[in-house]
């Protein structure tokens, strides 16, 4: 099966002269259509450098992105913004909500933006709404939902346009852990039911024990590969805790 | 130190700032101009003529200044309060630094004095500049030639003036601002950014009837001012405060309901509602209804006062010039009021007598008008008689054909050429039916030669001297052409300085309110962006959000102006014809100058703003 994000020897340097700092040191991954990977790492370990780059926001110092068949450091200003908005879906720590819009038209306006037939839009945004639970939201204003409503709001916004991969950068970071808990099923869901691809940063081992891959970075490198593979999640969730002893102190904050 | 801060602080918030600056500096450059026109060419021509109107023009522009100040002080001070709010964070953490709030205060003095030291010599400066521009256009409308009288001036007095002024209302804006910052308290300071406007999602129905409500309100007031006419509409308090207060009242409902209106009308058309960022740009109108609908009012009721007040007094203008060209066949005509008492006055004698030579008459004639005696002439309805052979010459002198008609015959006032009215019905009558009937009045016209200025002020001290003995009354060009001038240059002057100060004010309160609108949409912007709106869909919200603040204000204000300016114009024309076509072109120019440039500069702003990500 043809690989949906390829990732050879991606290395991202910041500063200049004496004072570099290596935030990414020769990463390389892969992800299969329909996979659901997890990123883990201390702070400091490059995953958000990652994810900034594979998500086009960034740009790599060298090495090569290539997803769904597009080399992306290739890509230019308009070509980049339109591969962002057509291949690609993004949830936020912050969820980042308009916060002037209601949950529907937050919904429809990512819709909007890849410039869908206006007859389609409330149909797609009611089912996609359906889906992660969030119905009964829709005419409400950000500032009237509970954080786990507005996170599964964004996760709709993400995945509404049917992008080949969606990004989430530490989703749960901001919810307590019954929203959390509500939001990742949601996602389990998606990625089961419908094949949606996912690439998720998190620094927390319950979420990532949600997920069916574990990728461990540590100083912008790959320190570990963790597969689920028939494991149950609290079987998962103990082997992720063992590696992140396994990598140091950093990593005490985890629980 | 404090001192370096302060400049840094101002360098550094300019794009906050230069609207405040830009505002500072019209406005003390509008101050100057019309505060200098004592000194300016046209002024001075009508002091050297000594025109009854140079001191109530000057005591006017006074009066009117003290209003002006006002209504830029409240600007100003609008504007500060902006900038403060603004820069709360700032603030806060100057105060977490330790600063005490004195020093905190003190710096702000510091800012705001050097703010307004920049602004007061700009200011002063493009005054200097467009109070020249001022002269030459008024001069330019005095169609004598008094290219002599346009020479750069610097109006020491205005500029002594226009500081004291502005030294006053900035002294204001530091007091306030330093009250401000010790009212504040720290934990607010700090989260200042953090407040939101809460949002309230209103119904289609409550919006619907607001919005009709409103229509009607203005419907009424348009009414009223229609079939009372503006003369009684204005000056009877009880029809005038229900007919201001209904007009205020749906303007004010119409703003606040409009943007709910809109939105369910485009909610309802899904090809329009999901087109673009269509939907982001109209929700984020709808977000601001609640903080703007207030100011949209008063922006709209400014302008309204702006166009009018333009454009009626370039109507007055117009009138007046249309009445200084009646009635002025020569350059002087002397009735003697007393020729059936006292006799006939011997002109050449007169004038000889006090130096007009007879070089310096290009032309004179004296008519003898004569008592009508309906038993001579067969006419009963007419006091007065001319013989056909004497108007001929004047007509012939005003340049009209020759009469024709019958013998006697009854004459229109226009039929016989003077300068000045002759007040009663005459009639014409063949030469030899003069010698029946009584004289009645003489009338001497004249057109000079050489320099007209002297040669009237020679006649005219002829005719004062006549008057001892006669009942003498001389009427010119040159005088009637004085009065209208003065009469123009005060409708023009005080329109044109009222205008602009509203327009101003307009124009800087909507670009305060969207620059600071836009920086808190930054965020916003930087979502799109990350969702992959495209830049150019990104920057033309941007704009659109902008030009609906500016646009909707300004097609209320015209719609109300157009009803106003008919009524004005209905009562203008009892005085004289109007050129309404004229005078509503030159509001709109003027209109368009100040207030596209203040839209202009604020949308430029406002996208690089939101392009900076």
């Amino acid at each position: 099966m043809e690989e949906i994000l390829t990732v050879r020897e991606l290395t991202r340097v910041y500063g200049k002269g004496g004072g570099v700092t290596r935030a990414l040191d020769g990463v390389s991954l892969s992800l299969q259509p329909g996979e659901y990977v997890a990123v883990m790492g201390p702070s400091g370990s490059g995953k958000t450098t990652l994810l900034n780059c594979i998500s086009t926001i960034d740009r790599p110092t060298a090495g090569s992105i290539v997803i769904d068949g597009q080399e992306l450091t290739r890509l230019r200003g308009r070509a980049l913004a339109k591969f962002r908005r057509e291949r690609l879906g993004f949830i936020f720590q912050d969820c980042n909500l308009l916060d002037t819009l209601t949950a529907f038209e937050n919904i429809a306006l990512a819709l909007s933006i890849v410039h869908a037939p206006a007859g389609g839009i409330e149909k797609r945004v009611k089912d996609t709404a359906q889906l992660l639970g969030i119905s009964d939201c829709l005419n409400k204003y950000p500032y009237q939902m509970s954080g786990g409503q507005q996170q599964r709001c964004a996760a709709a916004r993400a995945i509404i346009t049917k992008p080949a991969l969606v990004l989430a950068d530490e989703p749960t970071g901001a919810l307590d852990s019954r929203s959390a808990r509500m939001l990742l099923d949601r996602l389990e869901e998606l990625n089961r039911d419908l094949g949606t691809t996912i690439l998720m940063v998190t620094h927390d081992a319950f979420t990532a024990s949600c997920c069916r891959r574990v990728v461990f970075l540590q100083d912008g490198q790959i320190f570990q590969e963790l597969r689920r593979g028939e494991e149950d999640r609290r079987n998962f969730f103990q082997k992720i805790i063992q590696v992140v002893t396994r990598m140091g102190g950093e990593m005490a904050d985890v629980l | 130190m404090f001192s370096k801060l302060a400049w840094r602080n101002v360098r550094r918030s300019f794009r906050d700032y230069g609207v405040y600056l830009l505002t500072l500096t019209f406005g003390v450059c509008l101050f100057y101009t019309f505060n200098s026109v004592e000194g300016q060419g046209a002024m001075v021509y009508l002091a050297r003529n000594g025109n009854p109107m140079v001191e109530p023009i000057l005591m006017l522009i006074d009066i009117f200044s003290v209003f002006v100040a006002v209504v830029l002080a409240c600007l100003i001070l609008y504007a500060n309060r902006f900038l403060l709010r603004r820069r709360k964070r700032e603030l806060g953490t100057y105060l977490l630094l330790g600063m005490s709030q004195g020093q905190v205060s003190r710096l702000l003095f510091l800012e705001t004095g050097l703010v307004g030291l920049v602004s007061l010599v700009v200011g002063l400066g493009l005054g200097v500049v467009a109070s020249q521009g001022l002269s030459a256009w008024t001069l330019s409308l005095f169609e004598v030639d008094v290219s002599g009288l346009l020479g750069l001036s610097f109006s020491l007095k205005a500029a002594g003036k226009t500081v004291v002024y502005f030294g006053l209302i900035f002294l204001l804006v530091m007091v306030f601002s330093g009250l401000e910052v010790s009212r504040a308290k720290l934990i607010d300071l700090i989260q200042g950014e953090r407040k939101n406007e809460v949002l309230r999602q209103r119904s289609l129905t409550v919006a619907a009837v607001q919005f009709v409500l409103g229509a009607v309100c203005l419907g009424a007031a348009y009414a009223i001012l229609l079939t009372v006419g503006m003369a009684i509409a204005v000056a009877v308090l009880p029809i005038c405060i229900p007919m201001l207060a209904l007009g205020t009242l749906g303007t004010l409902l119409i703003f606040r309901s409009l943007s709910g209106f809109v939105m369910k009308f485009v909610q309802n058309r899904p090809k329009l509602y999901f087109r673009n960022l269509n939907l982001f740009t109209l929700r984020q109108w709808l977000s601001k209804v609640h903080t703007t609908y207030l100011s949209q009012t008063v922006v709209c009721i400014l302008l309204l006062l702006a166009i009018g007040i333009t454009a009626s007094c370039v109507g007055l203008n117009q009138t007046l010039e249309n009445a200084a060209n009646e009635n002025t066949s020569f350059d002087i005509t002397i009735q003697n009021q007393s020729a059936d008492v006292a006799g006939t006055v011997d002109f050449d004698a007169l004038l000889a007598e006090h130096g007009v030579s007879a070089e310096e008459l290009e032309w004179q004639k004296d008519t003898i008008f004569y008592y009508n005696d309906p038993a001579v002439t067969g006419i009963e309805d007419a006091r007065g008689a001319v013989k056909v052979s004497d108007l001929d010459e004047l007509r012939l002198r005003a340049g009209l054909p020759a009469y024709s008609g019958v013998l006697p015959a009854v004459l229109d006032q226009e039929e016989i050429p003077l300068t000045g009215r002759l007040g009663m019905t005459c009639l014409v009558i063949p030469d030899e039916m003069a010698g029946e009937l009584e004289v009645r009045r003489q009338v001497w016209s004249a057109d000079y030669a050489g320099d007209k200025e002297q040669v009237e002020a020679k006649i005219l001290a002829a005719v004062e001297e006549g008057q001892e003995d006669y009942s003498l009354f001389a009427d010119s060009r040159l005088m009637r052409y004085s009065d209208i001038m003065g009469n123009k240059i005060l409708a023009l002057f005080l329109g044109l300085y009222l205008g602009f100060t509203f327009l101003l004010a307009a124009a800087a309160v909507l670009a305060l309110q969207q620059l600071s609108q836009a920086a808190d949409n930054a965020g916003r912007y930087a979502v799109l962006r990350r969702l992959g709106a495209e830049e150019k869909l990104v920057r033309r919200s941007a704009t659109q959000q902008v030009a609906l603040a500016f646009l909707l204000p300004l097609v209320l204000a015209v719609i109300h102006s157009a009803v106003g300016m008919k009524a004005a114009n209905d009562l203008i024309a009892t005085a004289g014809k109007v050129d309404s076509v004229g005078s509503s072109l030159a509001a709109a120019a003027l209109l368009l100058a100040v207030y596209g440039g203040y839209f202009l500069a604020t949308a430029l702003a406002c996208r690089r703003m939101a392009s900076r990500g």
